[in-house]
């Protein structure tokens, strides 16, 4: 899920950062005092999951979260996943620092949808419901993740076809993990914090 | 249908398309460039090409990894050689290595310090000191110094990869430094309103 330096032609690269840029902007604005807590809580755990490998079949995939972030954030999950991607880069050196722009625009953007798409939903729905649609986010966040990842790839002159395959098959896994996870912390959070949404989503500007 | 599908997932998984970085190295080897592709995981890339360009981009030639992820590369010229191997999902590895020691393993001196008549004259100096033995054993003395280097490299790589306690509890530490810098700004912010 992390392109590493080198992957990208320039262009791209460049693009990723502006973009990335505006979005961070964007969530900045967003980012009010009541979400920063949460906005840190869910950048360390996006930081930490990264390196909890769940082995499936012969090879192992790894936790990225950012349908969580994007539903509870929104906008707001752009600086959050850029904090822990540029650690990740910094600590671990998963990805790079020169594709970080790229890289959070390909994980951010998807959980800004999700997020923007299903916030509301959740928010009205009973907790089942709740946690239902919470699933489809979390799944949701991690395919359009890699198309987007593909695209970026395509865009630097791979084919496309074979690229998106070959991410979003291997992540299939981690669409169903990622779905379950997301569901059953959406529910938690209605159970022992029923007004984490409705303030949260109250509080976006 | 089903059974295209099956056999697509089958052929893909095992990719370690989940590894997150690419660790690759060259160092020489007697007449020969070797080099090791990996994951950060400790995954070798076996049977993966390793296309060689100069410092222009123009191709050399190519090879291919073995089953513990090591290439050999044996090269014509004193130029730098500059190893690009496309491992799919937006990993690429590329090292390089500089055209002295290109130069110092084919035995001439490097194309911008002498002339390549006088180069020709004489082995390079690191090499003069094995001249008593033959070529045969200074062959076989490579080859075992490098089969015995080869779990150690590993290990090393393996070791500079390792993701310890302390440093994810120290980027913890940092995420729970910034966000709480933001905190104490944005409440800065409002008691002052």
């Amino acid at each position: 899920m992390h392109i590493v330096d080198g992957a990208l032609a320039n262009p791209v690269v460049i693009g990723g950062a502006v973009l990335a840029a505006g979005g961070i902007a964007m969530g900045l604005r967003s980012l009010t005092l009541e979400k920063i807590p949460a906005a840190g809580v869910l950048s360390a755990s996006f930081f930490v999951a990264s390196l909890i490998h769940v082995p499936i079949g012969p090879s192992s995939v790894h936790l990225i979260l950012n349908g969580l972030a994007g539903l509870v954030l929104g906008w707001a999950a752009f600086p959050a996943l850029f904090v822990g991607l540029l650690l990740q880069a910094v600590f671990f050196g998963f990805g790079g620092l020169t594709v970080l722009g790229i890289n959070t625009l390909n994980i951010a953007l998807p959980a800004v949808l999700s997020g923007l798409m299903l916030g509301p939903l959740i928010a009205r729905s009973s907790p089942v419901t709740g946690a239902v649609w919470a699933g489809i986010g979390g799944a949701f966040a991690i395919g359009a993740t890699t198309l987007m990842v593909a695209a970026s790839l395509m865009l630097s002159g791979d084919e496309f076809v074979p690229a998106a395959q070959f991410v979003f098959v291997a992540h299939i896994p981690v669409m169903v993990i990622e779905a379950l996870l997301t569901a059953a912390a959406v529910y938690l959070a209605r159970q022992v914090k029923p007004d984490l949404f409705n303030a949260l989503q109250g509080a976006r500007p | 249908m089903m059974r295209a599908l099956i056999v697509t997932l089958v052929l893909l998984m095992p990719l370690p398309a989940f590894a997150h970085n690419v660790i690759a190295s060259v160092f020489p080897s007697g007449s020969a460039i070797e080099g090791e592709i990996g994951f950060s995981n400790g995954e070798m890339a076996t049977g993966q090409v390793v296309e060689v360009f100069d410092q222009t981009g123009t191709k050399l030639g190519e090879t291919v990894t073995d089953g513990d992820g090591f290439f050999l590369y044996t090269p014509t010229a004193p130029v730098t050689h500059v190893f690009r191997a496309n491992l799919g999902a937006g990993h690429v590895a590329e090292m390089a290595m500089p055209a002295d020691e290109v130069a110092a393993i084919l035995g001439v001196a490097a194309p911008e310090a002498a002339q390549p008549a006088t180069a020709l004259a004489g082995p390079a100096a690191g090499q003069l000191a094995a001249a008593s033995l033959t070529q045969e054993e200074r062959q076989a003395i490579a080859e075992i110094v490098r089969t015995e280097m080869r779990p150690l490299r590993q290990e090393i790589t393996a070791y500079r990869n390792h993701n310890d306690l302390q440093t994810i509890l120290g980027g913890i530490g940092y995420i729970a430094g910034l966000f709480g810098l933001g905190f104490y700004l944005a409440a800065r912010r409002r008691l002052a309103a």
